[in-house]
């Protein structure tokens, strides 16, 4: 097997704000987006020709991905005009696959050492995982290695063992695709018809973003397999512990600490005295000032960030300039995405190009929109959408 | 402007040659063809593009050839005027760029010794010329011919029975690519990356003796070593990764240009330039020198310079300069040049550098031309651009005069740390025009219908109402003006009618009262309104349509508003379906004055 078929034409609702300019698969994690990561994986295995199916914002995956080749793969896109489903996506790429290939989600964190395993399986075949909480994806009933059925988020789930996404199709997969609209629907039709789908197990590491401080989960992942590299300036009086990773052009100033792991970008400006905790990513181009502390967060390009401010769990999206003492402390919040509602650890999420004024508070889980205005000394807290002025 | 390529090495030649032709295709050109040689040397050429060349081709057999994409000067476009030119018994090919002044004279001599011409060009008389002086040894033939020769020339000679090309530049550019048991030659580096990344950059007057195996420089009649440079951009980026047009993908990779050229710059302990030297002169003025859209970012500089420095800055457009009467010393001429190979620009550094001025080159190419030439060199970090209108290479030298003048400026720290916050801002608020392409490609369909159209700024933004109309003109082929805004009442009022579109910028800069009422008499002559702005409730009143651009400190407003004008020139020639990346007449690279 030689090919992929990566789906990355998605949008990711449930992700907003940081879905609103740019698709799922761009998501910044640990400095790179999501996608180069299955790239990556795909690449460790020898399989260079690449299909990508784009639609959402397809141009931020021109500018990410290019012609392949910062990766040593070759890409060919492919445009899914409308989003309506993942079926859909795949017939896109009718007649451009050669006979055996895999078709991947191009929004979830995969091991190469997962996709070896899966490469020894014939098609056609999908890629399980055992989860603690099968319901909110598509679960699937197997018997001796075969697929019985795939029940999308089933009420109650028969197993525990879910479907990744994941698969090995040949071409007879396109006589399928076109009569639905996603592809476990398409296998459900094929099982009907006899069509043995196999089951295999993922036994590494296979991460999924649903929600947005499902970010700061994949980027600690992603964080601990990356070693440490100093680039950059690194004044005297700073403490550096455990992996970090600083790219070129950045200064770190005197008295800062940080810890391991962390990924800082280019040109950043760090410090003097500023304090960074595992499990943190810092962009390209960010200013950090001092007596500044942030630990377990993502932090977009361009970003600034003002003196004395504290930020936990928390993901700050590219451009947001934030004024002096910012919190962002995390604590157990009930965050509402559409109908949902969630409890969860998390400090603030803020979509991109905000402006925060001195000393604004978050209440953990707020979720503030695209280039929302805050003024000084406010508290902010739930939902605000894009373009909020907070006066 | 034309472009050459050679090849020799154990591959056959010929899918070689026009494989890379191709690639130097966004140089402009009206006619192509090649030449190959085995036992005898075969040639192809015609007016037409190099798909159409390679689809008449019949195989040509050998492992050494030259080809050459033509943009007519002497002799109009056509099969016989296209190069390579041979000499008379057709053992001798040449491909040609540049102008040869003598040509007449040398031709009637080559006539009167009875030698046969069929072509108009002035590049036949140098295969005749090598003819007439060959005595065993091809480059000897060649300097000998080049002895003759008055003008600016790069070429490259095929003979037959020699295993070897041999090249020649003066005041055009030509690099030889170095491979493994194959060499290259060719006028610029993508026509070669595919093969090798290493490259030697040739100086005026050298001579080279290209085997498969070696590479020999002449230099000052000397042998020397040229110095191979690995090329660090990689052909990936002279792809389109997805998008339609180079074009488009270049505007796009404006945000990464601009934190790509702060993350070179600002970080560093080492000085841009070497600024206490250029004190130590006791500059007075500066001078900033450029043609076309590097002349636009070069006003530009002006005011910001004039405005953070506090000197006088003249901005001169090169070609025009160069018949000035005198120039100053004392200046520090700032010139500014993507290709490095400007045919004037190049000039007027020559000029400067006699004058006694402390010239420095802002450059997109290593190694060009302009980058020898000059005192003092910043790269832009633009990597290549292959679409004839330039994007992202005027991005990358607005930020680098901006960083430049920064850092000469005497302005106290605490401005200086803010205006560097805001530049820090830009690549995102580039990001979010980008994103927001709605308004853009609503308000170009709307223009596409037009054939004349004005645009008007104040300020830091006329040149951008300059930049907005050069970027319309040159690829949508719509007439186009840009005009300072107070200037419109001083004639071209007398063409405003309900036919001619106006595009205001206005900034939110001390400029914006007087726009409001430049706009409003606008309107009084029944011409249709858009305004390119901030938002802003007053202009939505008085406008047709809007394109908001992000909020920005006003000095760098130009970035932004260039951004949305790159994109509304974009859009309508797409509507009115025109060859994006390589318009009609226009090259990339303007080597001849």
């Amino acid at each position: 097997m030689k090919q992929a078929v990566i789906l990355a034409a998605g949008e990711g609702q449930r992700l907003r704000p940081f879905t609103v300019t740019k698709p799922k698969v761009t998501l910044s994690i640990a400095g790179k987006p999501i996608l180069s990561y299955v790239i990556e994986s795909l690449a460790q295995n020898g399989i260079r020709n690449i299909v990508l199916v784009v639609g959402y914002r397809k141009e931020q995956v021109f500018d990410y991905i290019g012609s392949g080749e910062q990766f040593g793969v070759s890409i060919t896109y492919i445009t899914q005009e409308r989003r309506l489903g993942t079926a859909h996506a795949l017939a896109q790429a009718k007649g451009v696959t050669e006979n055996e290939f895999l078709v991947l989600p191009g929004d979830n964190l995969i091991e190469a050492d997962t996709i070896a395993q899966f490469m020894a399986v014939k098609p056609n075949a999908v890629l399980v995982k055992r989860v603690d909480n099968p319901v909110r994806y598509g679960v699937v009933t197997i018997r001796n290695k075969i697929v019985q059925d795939i029940v999308e988020k089933p009420e109650e789930a028969k197993s525990n063992m879910i479907n990744t996404g994941v698969y090995a199709f040949t071409t007879e997969i396109f006589n399928f695709v076109e009569a639905e609209l996603d592809i476990p629907h398409v296998l459900n039709n094929m099982i009907a018809q006899g069509y043995p789908i196999k089951a295999q197990e993922a036994s590494g590491a296979w991460l999924d973003v649903v929600y947005p401080w499902d970010i700061l989960s994949l980027n600690e992942a992603v964080l601990h397999q990356i070693p440490a590299n100093l680039g950059g300036t690194i004044e005297t009086g700073v403490s550096l512990k455990g992996e970090v990773a600083v790219g070129k052009g950045t200064v770190i100033r005197s008295n800062s600490y940080v810890a391991g792991p962390v990924v800082i970008g280019n040109g950043c400006d760090i410090g003097p005295s500023v304090c960074i905790l595992p499990a943190t990513s810092i962009g390209d181009n960010v200013v950090i000032s001092p007596f500044s502390n942030i630990e377990n967060s993502v932090i977009g390009n361009d970003v600034s960030i003002g003196p004395g401010c504290s930020i936990q769990d928390s993901v700050i999206d590219k451009g947001c300039v934030i004024k002096g003492h910012f919190m962002a402390l995390s604590d157990q919040a009930e965050v509402r995405v559409g109908d949902e509602h969630c409890l969860v650890n998390v400090g603030a999420m803020l979509g991109e190009g905000c402006s925060l004024g001195n000393s604004v508070v978050a209440q953990p889980g707020v979720i503030v929109g695209n280039y929302s205005q805050v003024q000084a000394l406010k508290l902010i807290s739930g939902r605000l959408p894009d373009r909020s002025l907070v006066f | 402007m034309c472009g050459i390529v050679g090849y020799i090495g154990e591959r056959q030649a010929q899918p070689i040659l026009l494989n890379s032709l191709k690639r130097l295709e966004y140089r402009g050109y009206d006619s192509c063809g090649i030449a190959v040689s085995n036992s005898g040397i075969e040639v192809y050429k015609d007016a037409v593009r190099v798909v159409e060349l390679e689809k008449a081709l019949s195989w040509l057999d050998g492992t050494v050839g030259i080809g050459h994409t033509r943009w007519a000067t002497h002799g109009g476009p056509s099969r016989v005027n296209a190069h390579p030119h041979c000499d008379c018994a057709g053992n001798i090919a040449v491909a040609h760029n540049g102008i040869i002044n003598n040509f007449q004279l040398l031709r009637q001599q080559l006539i009167n010794e009875g030698h046969i011409f069929v072509s108009e060009t002035d590049t036949e008389i140098i295969p005749h010329l090598i003819e007439k002086y060959y005595q065993g040894s091809l480059e000897d033939a060649v300097e000998a011919a080049l002895g003759d020769m008055e003008g600016s020339y790069a070429i490259t000679v095929l003979m037959a029975g020699e295993p070897k090309l041999v090249a020649a530049r003066k005041d055009n550019p030509l690099i030889i690519g170095v491979g493994d048991r194959e060499n290259f030659i060719a006028s610029d580096v993508p026509a070669i990356l595919e093969y090798t990344n290493r490259v030697i950059y040739l100086e005026d007057n050298d001579i080279v003796v290209v085997t498969p195996y070696s590479v020999k420089v002449k230099r000052d009649g000397t042998e020397v070593d040229g110095e191979a440079h690995k090329i660090l951009w990689s052909v990936e980026q002279a792809q389109k990764g997805g998008y339609e047009h180079f074009m488009l993908k270049e505007i796009h990779e404006q945000p990464k240009v601009i934190r790509d050229t702060l993350v070179e710059y600002t970080q560093t302990a080492e000085p841009l330039v070497d600024l206490e030297m250029m004190r130590d002169i006791g500059v007075e003025s500066m001078l900033m020198l450029a043609c076309g859209t590097s002349y636009h970012a070069a006003l530009i500089g002006k005011y910001i310079a004039e405005e953070l420095v506090s000197i006088p800055v003249r901005a001169e457009l090169a070609p025009e300069f160069n018949y000035y009467g005198q120039t100053l010393a004392k200046t520090m001429a700032i010139v500014i040049t993507q290709s490095g190979e400007t045919a004037d620009t190049l000039k007027a550094i020559k000029r400067l550098k006699e004058a006694g001025c402390q010239v420095l080159a802002i450059t997109n190419v290593v190694g060009s031309s302009a980058s020898r030439i000059a005192d003092q060199i910043i790269y832009t970090r633009a990597g290549p651009e292959i679409s004839v209108a330039a994007t992202k290479s005027f991005m990358a030298q607005l930020v680098v005069l901006y960083w430049l003048v920064m850092s000469y400026s005497k302005v106290d720290a605490r401005r200086l740390a803010s205006m560097l916050l805001d530049l820090r801002q830009l690549p995102n608020k580039v990001q979010q025009v980008l994103d927001n392409t709605g308004k853009i490609s609503e308000v170009a369909k709307y223009l596409a219908r037009y054939e004349d159209v004005f645009f008007i700024g104040r300020g830091i933004n006329f040149p951008v109402a300059l930049e907005g109309a050069l970027k319309l003109k040159e690829i949508s082929y719509i007439h186009a003006e840009g005009y300072a805004a107070g200037e419109l009442k001083h004639g071209p009022f007398a063409l405003l009618s309900d036919d001619t579109p106006v595009i205001a910028i206005v900034a939110q800069d001390n400029t914006y009262e007087a726009m409001l009422t430049n706009i409003k008499e606008v309107k009084a002559r029944r011409s249709p309104v858009i305004a390119l702005t901030e938002e802003d409730e007053a202009i939505d009143e008085i406008a047709d349509l809007v394109i908001t651009v992000p909020q920005v400190n006003a000095v760098f407003s130009p970035m932004v508003n260039t951004v949305a004008l790159q994109l509304l020139a974009y859009y309508i020639a797409k509507e009115r379906d025109c060859s994006i990346d390589t318009p009609r007449n226009l090259a990339k690279s303007v080597t001849v004055e």
